[in-house]
């Protein structure tokens, strides 16, 4: 048997037997153990209505759905979005390029630094700003720092959703280990509006290095902890093995993305398939798994951690010298350590503060891969300082409208790790 | 951010022209970007070519969503989708022009995510999707009175945005 310690290793599989030898299940048998795994029912029985949500724990914030149930199986559903709506595509138009940032920042909260990385990319995009290789390393490393926390608090939640009290608390305390990173790094905890049009807001800080080492190598022994405990635990075997499946075909269909279209076998990541920020110039490997249930999107999540560790410490061991933000004193702010002594950098910091960067007139639409899944960003520009439209294509959007297409004939219990597994968060949802 | 394309979106493009032609009313190349903007009474006929033709294969839609333009009045609003192909890699947008009061064929058909997509945009804009199997607000109540991404739709205030007591209970 493989141990937890030789679980992470890509060459092996289970029970040591090399990946390229382990036969993979096609679509076909996939679309086969799906339906064995679901009931058949009569549709003249009597069906009871229930509204799951929007203030049910396993929700994961406001989420609802209105179940019809036949006893505990679920014969249809039908997902209820918006309480969290905030109107921010309608808040960007009213606002410079500069003040957008923040917003985005409120749309994942869990992974904030992600959102901005988002925006920012489409943003110079549009505007044709160069962002200097420290400012991309540094992103690259925020962005890692994100997918670590964000992974770390699904585990967590989702584990709990399955019944364990404990697993979640052990979870939050190491996640705190990378917010102390981030509040190091950006001086928030969640919400750091950290990236800049052209780069990030700040420098890595003294110590960061070491701080961020000692946590890197720490969280990969913790993330053998966490297999110890889940991986072979026979009530999460039992709970997630067959459960859920959503095969290929069924994530582009309903626009799922991220870890739940790898764990269907889709070795899609926009990190290294539509490469930004400075993702060609680390080595890591893409997390995929074959199986399309809740417990190959477990896996999956956590391989990507080890990957993430494996990034930031790259990134910490090549960070090239330079400037961290674009010296583009038409479209990003000026540093501001320099606004008080710098008189070109005051006026940049003027002319940015008060008019907004001046943006040509055009479209743009950019994709990057966010802890979640693939987040677009399209902007329409009249020329200016102010967006004429912004769209935000969230994943968390399109994972709460494939609910129905993932729990249909399965059962109520089974809704819960499936809600889980597909990491919806209502912020990104409801925009 | 060259304007050079990938081999396989020449190819899907050649192809959309071969079936298409003078139908595309225009096609641009910017920031890498492809657009193809088509008349609204070819937007079912397009987009289904588009995911069926093995050179073309956009089988997941990234993206839909609505614009509002007031500064174009004959037609003032758009409907913008982005389209990705996991076969080939490529991705290309398509939009198409709408007058006031228009509508579209709905796309669930050939992409069930466009569901949520199409009801945002009709809840935003007013634009109908005929066909659709749930037309219905999505992110706001169902007593909201207004289109609120249109540029007329004040960003503060309370036109529109007031809750209709006499429905309490009703919906």
């Amino acid at each position: 048997m493989a141990t937890a310690h030789d679980t992470h290793d890509a060459a092996s599989g289970p029970g040591g037997v090399p990946v390229h030898m382990i036969a993979h299940p096609t679509p076909e048998e996939l679309r086969a153990r799906k339906a064995a795994g679901r009931i058949r029912l009569e549709r003249n029985a009597e069906l009871m209505s229930l509204s799951m949500g929007p203030q049910h724990p396993s929700m994961h914030g406001v989420y609802r759905a209105e179940l019809e149930l036949d006893g505990e199986v679920i014969v249809s559903a039908r997902p209820e979005i918006g309480n969290l709506h905030r109107g921010v595509e309608k808040l960007c138009e009213h606002r410079t390029y500069h003040q957008i940032i923040p917003l985005t920042d409120r749309l994942d909260y869990i992974s904030s630094f992600a959102m901005n990385h988002g925006f920012c990319e489409a943003a110079e995009k549009l505007m044709g700003v160069e962002v200097p290789a420290r400012g991309r390393y540094i992103r690259t490393l925020a962005h890692e720092l994100c997918r670590l926390s964000n992974h770390i608090l699904w585990l967590g939640t989702s584990i709990m959703d399955l019944g364990t009290q404990t697993f979640f608390t052990i979870c939050f305390r190491d996640r705190e280990y990378v917010l102390d990173l981030f509040e190091m790094l950006t001086g928030a905890r969640l919400t750091h509006s950290f990236g800049r049009i052209g780069g990030v807001a700040k420098d890595l800080p003294d110590g960061f290095d070491h701080r961020c080492r000692k946590v890197i190598d720490f969280l990969p022994k913790r993330l053998a902890e966490y297999e110890r405990i889940i991986k072979q635990n026979r009530i999460f075997i039992k709970r997630a093995k067959n459960i859920g499946i959503f095969t290929s075909d069924d994530c582009y269909a309903w626009r799922v993305t991220g870890p739940t279209l790898r764990a269907a076998g889709v070795a899609r990541d926009l990190r290294k398939d539509e490469p930004y920020a400075a993702y060609p110039e680390v080595e890591f490997d893409v997390a995929v798994e074959y199986n399309a249930d809740v417990y190959d999107r477990f896996l999956v999540r956590m391989r990507e951690m080890r990957e993430s560790c494996k990034i930031i410490r790259q990134c910490l061991d090549n960070l090239p010298d330079g400037p961290f933000l674009a010296p583009d004193a038409g479209h990003s702010l000026a540093l501001k350590k320099n606004v008080l002594h710098d008189s070109a950098a005051m006026i940049q910091n003027f002319y940015q503060v008060f008019q907004g960067p001046q943006v040509p007139k055009g479209e743009v639409y950019r994709c990057i891969e966010v802890p979640k899944g693939e987040m677009g960003v399209y902007i329409r520009s009249e020329g200016g300082a102010k967006p004429a439209r912004v769209r935000f294509t969230t994943p968390s959007f399109y994972h709460g409208q494939a609910v129905p297409a993932l729990v249909e004939g399965e059962m109520v219990a089974d809704m819960i790790a499936i809600f889980a597994s597909v990491d919806v968060v209502l912020g990104d949802c409801d925009k | 951010m060259s304007d050079s394309l990938s081999p396989s979106l020449e190819k899907a493009l050649a192809r959309l022209n071969k079936r298409f032609g003078a139908r595309l009313l225009e096609q641009t190349v910017l920031y890498g970007d492809v657009t193809c903007v088509v008349a609204p009474e070819d937007w079912m006929r397009v987009l289904s070519f588009c995911k069926s033709a093995p050179q073309l294969a956009f089988d997941q839609l990234d993206s839909l969503f609505g614009d509002h333009l007031p500064e174009r009045p004959e037609a003032p609003f758009e409907v913008v989708t982005h389209l990705v192909s996991h076969k080939h890699g490529h991705r290309m947008r398509v939009k198409t022009s709408l007058a006031e009061g228009g509508s579209l064929p709905t796309v669930t058909g050939l992409w069930p995510s466009a569901g949520f997509d199409e009801r945002e945009t009709w809840e935003m804009f007013g634009i109908v999707f005929e066909g659709h199997p749930d037309l219905r607000r999505l992110l706001t109540t169902e007593d909201f009175e207004g289109f609120p991404l249109r540029k007329d739709f004040p960003l503060q205030g309370t036109i529109g945005g007031r809750i209709r007591t006499d429905l309490r209970g009703k919906v």
